[in-house]
C-alpha cells in the first residue's frame, strides 16, 4: 500500500460505507417472521395495542433490534481493532482481557441472588454484567501494570489467568443453581440481541458512539504504536498513555455491548482482520470502516438468526460463528495469495 | 491516576451529551394498556401454563402457544410463537393477544417487558414449587375472570394431595434416588422440586444434603446410600421402552444395590412429573406407585 490516505478519500470511503450500512439496516428491518405491510406502518400507531400490529412489529420490535445489532457489531469490531493493535497480537479479540468471564460472573451472581430491581430500565442482569466486565478489566489492567515491564505480555497473561479463574468460579456457581436458572444463564451468555428498554437503548447508543469516536481520535497514535514501543517514543507518542486510553475506551464499549447482548463471538476477531486485508492496516481508516462493517455484519447475522428457522429464534452467536468462519477463511486465502504475488 | 479520572469524566460527559441529543426524539409506542375487561385472545409461553389454561376451560380462547405445548392434544394444534426458551415477540404480536402469560425467568421476562412497553397486557408467573403452582392458578383465574374454576381446580389438587398423603400415611419410608442422567450419574439433590415430589410420595432422598442442586455422585456414594428405588425421568416421551432397557443394562453393573437386586428401577414419562401443571397429581400418583408397590 503506497498510496497516502487523505482526509478527502477517507471521508468518501466512510460515507459510502455508512450509506451501505443504512441500506442493509433498512432491508433487514423489512425482513422478519411476520409479513408487514409498509402502507399500514405509515398509518402510524393505533390508539390501543393490537390495533395496528404492523406498526408495532416494525417500529416497536424490529427497528430497535436492528439498531441495537448495528451498535453492538460496531462496538465489538472497533474494540477488536484496538486490542489487536495495542496487544500486537492477531488473536486478540474484545474478550481476551477477561471481559467475557467478568460479565458471565456478574450475570450468574445476579441470577442466583434473584435481584429484580431495574436500574434506569436496564435489567439486573445487564447491570451486573456491565459491573462485572468493568471490574474484571480493571483488575487485569492492575495486574498487568504491577507485574511487568513488558506490559503487553503481562496484560495478556493476566487476562488469560483471570479468564480461567473466573470460568472456574462460574462453573462452580452454575452447579449450585436450579436447573432452569442454569439454562437461562447459558442462553444469556450465548449471546442474542434482545429487546431493550428505550432508555437503555439511548444511553448505550450514545456511550458506544462516543467511545468509537474517542478511539477514532487517537487512531493515528495506534499507527505509530504498531511500529514498536521504541519507535513510538522517538516519534513523540507515549506508548503507556496511548495504551491506557485505547484500552479503557475499548473495554468500556465492549462492556456495554456484552451487558446488552451477552457474548457474541467472531465479530471482534474476523471483521478487523477482513477489513485490514481489504483496506490495509492504517488505523485511521481501519477503525471507522471496521465499526461500520461490523455493525452491518451483525445486523445481517441477527436477521438470519430471527428468520432462518421460522418462528424459532436462534442465538446470534451461532450464526456469526457459522457464517463468519468460512467467509473469513476464503478472504484470507484470496488476499494472502494476492499479497504474496505483489511481493 | 489523575488521568484516569479525567478519562472517566470525559466518557460520562460524552455519554450524557449523547443521551440528551437522543432524548429529543419523542417516545413511540408507550400507550397505556386498556383495563382488562373480558379476555378473549390468550397467548401462553410455557407448556404448564397452557395446561392450566385448558384446565380452566379457556382452551377456546387460547390463540397461540409455545412450540412445546403439546397437552391437551388441542393445544398442539394451536399456532406457535417460538420455543419456551426463545419466544418470538413478532409472532406473539401478530396473534393479536389481549393477554400474554409468561414464566418468570430472564428470556421470557425480557419478552414480557417489551410487550408491556407496547401496552400489552402481560401476566408473568413464577412457578417453581407446588405452592407457587396453586397461587399461579389463582392468578390466572383472576386475570381471565374464571376465579370460580380456578378455586375449584386448586381445591381438586389440594384434595388429591391430601388423599394421597392419607393413603401413604402408614407405609414405610423408602430410600429413593431421582436420576437426571446416567453418564455421568447425576441425581436430584435435597433442595429441588423433585425432592419435594418424592417426599410427598413418602420417600426419603437417598442422597443427603449437598451444595449442588443436581449433584453428580460417584460409585462410592451410590453403593453406600443403600437406595431402594431408583426413578429416572425419561428424555422425551417417545422411546421409553428403549430407555428402560438402557437403564436396566446400566444399573446391572451394581447388582448389590437393593434397588437393582429387587428390580426397582423405573423410567417414567417426564411430562406429568417435571411440568408443574394441573396434571401434577397424576405424576405424583405415578411416583407413589413406583415407590410403594403395594398401592
Amino acid at each position: 500500500m503506497t498510496q497516502v490516505l487523505t482526509a478527502k478519500s477517507l471521508g468518501i470511503r466512510i460515507t459510502l460505507c455508512l450509506a451501505a450500512l443504512i441500506v442493509v439496516m433498512g432491508l433487514c428491518t423489512l425482513v422478519g417472521s411476520q409479513k408487514v405491510s409498509l402502507e399500514k406502518v405509515f398509518a402510524g400507531p393505533g390508539r390501543s395495542p393490537g390495533e395496528n400490529i404492523d406498526y408495532e412489529i416494525l417500529v416497536g420490535i424490529r427497528l430497535p433490534r436492528v439498531v441495537l445489532a448495528a451498535l453492538i457489531g460496531a462496538a465489538l469490531a472497533s474494540a477488536g481493532v484496538v486490542l489487536q493493535a495495542i496487544l500486537r497480537n492477531p488473536l486478540a479479540d474484545p474478550y481476551i482481557l477477561g471481559i467475557s468471564s467478568g460479565a458471565g460472573l456478574g450475570v450468574i451472581v445476579a441470577i442466583i441472588s434473584g435481584i429484580t430491581w431495574n436500574f434506569c430500565g436496564g435489567s439486573p442482569l445487564s447491570v451486573f454484567a456491565f459491573a462485572g466486565a468493568i471490574a474484571t478489566v480493571w483488575l487485569v489492567w492492575l495486574i498487568g501494570h504491577v507485574t511487568g515491564k513488558s506490559q503487553v505480555t503481562s496484560l495478556l497473561l493476566a487476562g488469560v489467568v483471570i479468564n480461567a479463574f473466573f470460568s472456574a468460579v462460574i462453573m462452580f456457581l452454575t452447579s449450585i443453581t436450579k436447573s432452569n436458572q442454569l439454562l437461562s444463564t447459558i442462553l444469556w451468555l450465548m449471546g442474542s440481541i434482545r429487546q431493550q428498554d428505550a432508555l437503555v437503548l439511548r444511553i448505550s447508543a450514545a456511550s458506544i458512539l462516543a467511545g468509537i469516536i474517542a478511539l477514532f481520535i487517537i487512531s493515528h497514535r495506534l499507527n505509530i504504536l504498531s511500529l514498536g514501543e521504541y519507535e513510538a517514543k522517538a516519534l513523540g507518542v507515549d506508548p503507556a498513555k496511548t495504551r491506557l486510553l485505547a484500552f479503557s475506551f475499548s473495554a468500556f464499549i465492549t462492556a456495554i455491548a456484552v451487558s446488552l447482548s451477552g457474548l457474541i463471538g467472531f465479530v471482534g476477531l474476523i471483521i478487523p482482520h477482513s477489513v485490514r486485508l481489504i483496506c490495509g492496516p492504517d488505523h485511521r481508516q481501519l477503525l471507522p470502516i471496521s465499526a461500520i462493517i461490523g455493525g452491518a455484519f451483525l445486523v445481517v447475522a441477527d436477521t438470519l438468526a430471527r428468520t432462518m428457522f421460522g418462528q424459532e429464534q436462534w442465538p446470534v452467536g451461532v450464526i456469526t460463528a457459522i457464517a463468519g468462519g468460512p467467509f473469513f477463511l476464503v478472504l484470507l486465502a484470496r488476499y494472502s495469495r494476492k499479497v504474496s504475488r505483489l511481493k | 491516576m489523575n488521568k484516569l479520572w479525567w478519562l472517566i469524566l470525559t466518557i460520562l460527559c460524552l455519554a450524557g451529551a449523547g443521551f440528551f441529543i437522543f432524548r429529543m426524539f419523542p417516545d413511540q409506542g408507550t400507550s397505556t394498556a386498556a383495563p382488562a375487561t373480558a379476555v378473549n385472545r390468550i397467548v401462553s409461553l410455557a407448556p404448564n401454563l397452557t395446561e392450566i389454561l385448558f384446565a380452566l376451560g379457556l382452551g377456546e380462547k387460547v390463540v397461540a402457544v409455545s412450540s412445546d405445548s403439546d397437552y391437551p392434544p388441542d393445544a398442539a394444534n394451536k399456532s406457535k410463537v417460538g420455543t419456551f426458551w426463545q419466544p418470538n415477540t413478532e409472532a406473539i404480536i401478530a396473534s393479536k393477544p389481549d393477554l400474554v402469560i409468561t414464566e418468570w425467568f430472564e428470556q421470557q421476562k425480557s419478552v414480557a417487558e417489551s410487550l408491556k412497553r407496547l401496552g400489552y397486557n402481560v401476566l408473568t408467573l413464577k412457578i417453581e414449587t407446588i405452592e407457587e403452582l396453586l397461587a399461579a392458578i389463582k392468578d390466572i383465574g383472576a386475570a381471565t375472570t374464571t376465579q370460580s374454576c380456578a378455586d375449584k381446580l386448586v381445591q381438586d389438587i389440594t384434595n388429591r394431595l391430601d388423599n394421597l398423603r392419607a393413603k401413604l400415611a402408614g407405609t414405610k419410608k423408602v430410600k429413593a434416588l431421582w436420576v437426571i442422567q446416567t453418564e455421568p450419574l447425576r441425581v436430584a439433590g435435597r433442595n429441588t422440586f423433585l425432592n419435594e415430589l418424592i417426599e410427598l410420595a413418602r420417600a426419603e432422598n437417598a442422597i443427603g444434603p449437598t451444595i449442588q442442586q443436581y449433584p453428580s455422585i460417584g460409585t462410592e456414594e451410590l453403593l453406600a446410600c443403600g437406595v431402594e428405588t431408583i426413578i429416572q425421568s425419561a428424555m422425551g416421551a417417545d422411546n421409553i421402552t428403549d430407555q428402560r432397557q438402557a437403564a436396566e443394562k446400566f444399573w446391572s453393573k451394581w447388582p448389590t444395590l437393593p434397588a437393582v437386586k429387587n428390580k426397582r428401577i423405573y423410567v417414567i414419562d417426564p411430562d406429568t412429573t417435571l411440568r408443574l401443571g394441573p396434571r401434577l397429581c397424576q405424576g405424583l400418583e405415578l411416583i407413589a406407585r413406583c415407590l410403594h408397590t403395594d398401592m
